[in-house]
């Protein structure tokens, strides 16, 4: 990384692994859970919050010293609605089909407590530059989570990625489903993806004994 | 029987956290000790009780298609709609700075616990669920939004409370290191929302469906009469006339 | 001591700009993009109203639209009439041809008719206008596309459905605002919305719409006369939200398919 400092590197970096959103900091659970049925949402909502977090965390960085402190939490809510509105306006009248894919999402972005996380614990201390970089990081360390979950519920629930029949035709009884295999409606459910990210989880903190709550 | 209806279908069978998984974030990371889960859960009925009624008045008569005409009929053409989030926010956002500060004055030692969740309510996802679900359900009246408010608000405080309890006694047991705290909690709230999903069958009454369809015979026979239906048998011919000149 | 940023009267004034920066911004952009955003919206009615009689570009299993730019052509070439149907209190008053309406309604096109309006035209008992499209499918046949539209799990869902004279289902689309990506939303979807094809809405001469029904023992839909499809596993509520939307808004214009098979 010759454009980027050891320190600005670790920003992008940390959140992938060790200080990951949803499983560490805990923040965009809601999104991680409504949209993981299927690989190509996951994956949609990825790049949306990456562009919003990137933007908006410079946004609040650049006026971070002259919004009053007791109205921080309009001002950054309005700054990531008034973003993604403005967004979705201009999708709509300049790229309608890309606009209904993404119309689902305005709302779970402008809730999705990463942002406000972000904005609040970092973007209103830092400068604009590093509060870009540690946007985008977290929206990596959000969107790789996002992704493996997406990843394994469509893989087992439906049998497909990113709609392409992987294991074969259920209903002709093709490929593996030739051999009584059956698809596991169960994980299309929302409860289910609570317990996968328990499971990644799992898996993190075994790997970094470090993470082990007490 | 209308507000009792809706009051306990928000608090069970819609449950914020277990049916529509709203408000997770502060609810699996607020929820390690009772106390500060009763605090938080408190703080989020007060805020869905008077969000919601107030969103209710937003929509009503500022953001919806055809709200303002109460300034004038001129107005009727307007649509606010494409507002109705960041009013929407705006109105969550106020009421949530309103109880920060409320807090920090009268029980600092929450307003510590509580750390960054308490500006995180704002984006509570529970706090706008309640208000967008107000909004696309078309709640019909002031008093059955505050029902709405408030039972949503109920349903998200009683989960909170059980996790926050579960929590407390999970101490005590012998789960895996890796697994321990953030791990267990969320397989545990996955089983609970498993659970929950039986409430959901009290939503579907059979007997409705089997009225809906002598209703329909009824209307079957009563339109016949009716002359102005003459119409039809011209348009199929129009129609006729017009594939030929297609073809 | 008190930052410059503490001080009410700047708090104040900051909210006031800030209120009115973003709301210029959003007004400005809200008015001046809306002519696009019109044109596209209607267009893309036109293109599921298209879709739904067959008129489209599905490849494999998905289901694709016609071009922008041809859309309007083939709607004119492919809908030689859009009735529209006048009901008071689930009753018909009278039936207007396009001409008709159009005179009535200075120009106006019925297929931009708000369905959602009219739904709460009737709601207050006022007349409610029942948009009716009528086109001819591939096989020259006369179908009669009716748009419907419900509620979902989170917010509207919509469609159109084309059926011939005796209420067999020969197309549908579907469309929502915000259902649950790779749940709800797969309503959209071919797999889901081809299986209402062929399907009867009637039963024994009784009006019984489709139930999307959960482990029917009939998944891979050869039934055509049960009356129901199979539903996505996941998204039972939105699946609900398409029964009653067919059953409710189909069931209006009961007496005016009635009127055409005799």
């Amino acid at each position: 990384m010759g454009l980027l400092s050891k320190k600005d590197s670790k920003l992008i970096l940390d959140p992938l692994a060790d200080n990951n959103p949803i499983t560490i900091q805990v923040l965009g659970i809601c999104s991680a859970l409504a949209i993981t049925a299927e690989l190509e949402a996951s994956i949609v909502m990825s790049i949306s919050v990456l562009f919003v977090l990137g933007v908006g965390n410079v946004i609040i960085s650049l006026i971070r010293n002259i919004i009053p402190s007791k109205i921080r939490i309009i001002v950054q809510l309005i700054v990531v609605a008034a973003l993604v509105i403005i967004v979705d306006l201009v999708l709509k009248a300049f790229a309608y089909e890309l606009s209904k894919t993404l119309s689902v999402f305005v709302g779970l972005i402008i809730t999705n407590c990463i942002i406000m996380g972000r904005f609040e614990a970092f973007a209103l201390g830092n400068g604009p530059w590093r509060s870009f970089l540690d946007g985008i990081g977290n929206a990596f360390g959000y969107g790789v989570i996002l992704i493996i979950v997406g990843f394994f519920r469509e893989l087992l629930g439906s049998g497909t990625l990113l709609g392409f029949p992987i294991l074969g035709d259920p209903i002709e009884k093709t490929g593996l489903y030739a051999f009584g295999y059956e698809n596991n409606g169960f994980m299309l459910l929302s409860p289910m993806a609570l317990i996968v990210v328990g499971l990644i989880i799992w898996v993190q903190r075994s790997k970094n004994k470090a993470l082990i709550e007490d | 029987m209308e507000h009792v209806e809706l009051f306990f279908k928000s608090i069970f069978i819609d449950n914020m956290v277990f049916a529509t998984f709203l408000g997770m974030c502060s609810y699996l990371a607020v929820s390690k000790k009772v106390s500060t889960a009763v605090g938080l859960g408190a703080a989020v009925i007060f805020v869905l009780a008077i969000t919601v009624p107030l969103n209710w008045l937003l929509d009503q008569y500022l953001l919806q298609p055809g709200a303002l005409s109460w300034l004038g009929p001129e107005y009727a053409e307007y649509d606010l709609s494409f507002l109705s989030f960041i009013m929407f926010i705006a109105t969550i956002a106020t009421m949530v700075q309103l109880v920060e500060i409320v807090v920090e004055k009268f029980s600092p030692s929450l307003y510590n616990s509580l750390g960054i969740f308490l500006p995180l309510i704002a984006v509570n996802c529970a706090i706008l669920g309640g208000s967008l679900f107000m909004q696309s359900r078309e709640i019909a009246s002031l008093g059955l939004a505050a029902t709405y408010g408030i039972g949503s608000g109920i349903g998200w405080f009683l989960a909170i409370l059980a996790i926050a309890a579960i929590r407390e006694k999970i101490r005590y047991s012998n789960v895996p290191g890796p697994l321990r705290g953030l791990g267990i909690t969320f397989i545990i709230t996955g089983l609970m929302a498993i659970g929950f999903m039986s409430f959901g069958g009290m939503l579907t009454g059979g007997d409705e469906a089997v009225e809906e369809e002598q209703k329909t015979v009824e209307v079957v026979t009563e339109v016949d009469e009716d002359k102005k239906l003459a119409d039809v048998s011209e348009i199929e011919k129009e129609a006729d006339n017009t594939t030929k000149v297609v073809e | 001591m008190e930052k410059r940023t503490d001080k009410n009267t700047y708090t104040v004034i900051f909210a006031i700009g800030m209120v009115l920066v973003v709301g210029a911004l959003l007004a400005f952009l809200a008015s001046t993009l809306n002519p696009m955003i019109t044109e596209n919206e209607r267009l893309e009615k036109q293109k599921n109203i298209l879709y739904a009689l067959g008129v489209n570009e599905n490849e494999e299993n998905k289901a694709i639209f016609v071009s922008n730019e041809e859309t309007p052509k083939l709607f004119k070439d492919n809908i030689f009439n859009q009735v529209v149907i006048e009901a008071k209190d689930g009753k018909i008053i009278r039936v207007l041809s396009e001409d008709e309406y159009k005179e009535e309604n200075n120009n106006e096109e019925p297929y931009l008719i708000d369905i959602k309006k009219e739904q709460n035209n009737a709601k207050d008992g006022e007349i409610r206008k029942l948009p009716l499209f009528l086109g001819k499918n591939e096989e020259g046949q006369t179908c009669y596309v009716v748009p419907i539209r419900g509620k979902g799990l989170w917010d509207a869902i919509w469609g159109y459905i084309s059926l011939d004279k005796n209420m067999i289902i020969h197309g549908v689309y579907f469309d929502h605002k915000g259902e649950t990506p790779g749940l709800g939303a797969n309503i959209k979807q071919r797999f889901f919305m081809d299986d209402f094809i062929g399907e009867h809405l009637m039963k024994d001469g009784v009006f019984k719409g489709v139930t999307i029904r959960k482990g029917n023992a009939d998944p891979k839909n050869n039934d055509k006369t049960d009356n129901e499809v199979d539903a996505i596993a996941g998204a039972t509520i939105t699946g609900d939200g398409v029964t009653a939307m067919i059953k409710t808004d189909l069931k209006l214009y009961l007496s005016y398919f009635k009127n055409l098979k005799n």
